[in-house]
């Protein structure tokens, strides 16, 4: 059992909520979506684990059960080439659940011309296994935000 | 055996969608698919976090492999989706 926290603050949209149809149909995987505060901040890590991947728009972080969460900060943020974030963590690195992972500001990616829209996906998660906790709404960072159960492929 | 040896044109690379993509028309396939970088270990082309995880950018060369009835096909369509700008 995995609890994934909010990697920012902001008002739960869910899956549907994001302008991408490849997020918002699930096809990336089940999970959520926040609406960030529209103020520069820090993303934190959802899960206890390893950075496996970093980049400066999106990480996953991979807990030692082999259950891991993508946490992708706006959508076609690759496009922005790193513009307006900045990593605060190495890939490689573990951290504890709540960690800053990536300092950004949603305001520049909403100027750019993008959704700041984040999703929080679990990846490879079988169908069934995740328990929403908090489905839409306002939300801190570090608040739960769903529980994922069961297994993984 | 089929093999392919192709040229991810995405501009994003294999991430986020061209990944979801990719892994959900692998997913279908009724046999094993992987993927590899040249030389690399491959990896089960239907993980979405191994494909994320692997990191594949654009203009890099993936190797794709499938043994079984429609390994062909479920490669021609793999190559197909990374071959898109």
């Amino acid at each position: 059992m995995t609890t994934v926290l909010a990697p920012v603050a902001g008002h739960v949209v869910g899956l549907a909520g994001v302008p991408d149809p490849v997020f918002s149909g699930g096809l990336v995987g089940p999970g959520t979506a926040i609406d960030p505060a529209r103020r520069a901040g820090e993303a934190l890590a959802p899960i206890d684990g390893l950075i496996l991947k970093l980049h400066p728009h999106a990480y996953v972080i991979a807990g030692e059960d082999g259950r891991a969460v993508l946490v992708h900060l706006g959508i076609d943020t690759v496009l922005l080439k790193g513009e307006g974030f900045r990593p605060l963590a190495c890939e490689g690195a573990r951290v504890r659940a709540g960690a800053p992972v990536v300092a950004w500001d949603p305001v520049a990616v909403a100027s750019a011309g993008k959704s700041p829209i984040c999703p929080v996906v679990a990846l490879d998660a079988r169908p069934g296994t995740l328990t929403t906790l908090l489905a839409a709404g306002p939300v801190r960072a570090g608040e739960e935000l769903f529980r994922w159960g069961g297994g993984y492929d | 055996m089929a093999v392919r040896k192709v040229i991810v044109e995405s501009s994003a690379g294999l991430h986020a969608r061209p990944a979801a993509t990719f892994v959900q028309t692998a997913a279908k396939a009724p046999v094993d698919v992987t993927v590899a970088k040249p030389g690399g270990t491959p990896v089960s082309a239907k993980s979405i976090l191994s494909i994320l995880a692997l990191d594949v950018r654009s203009g890099e060369v993936i190797v794709l492999n499938a043994d079984g009835d429609g390994a062909d096909q479920v490669l021609d369509e793999l190559a197909a989706i990374v071959s898109v700008p």
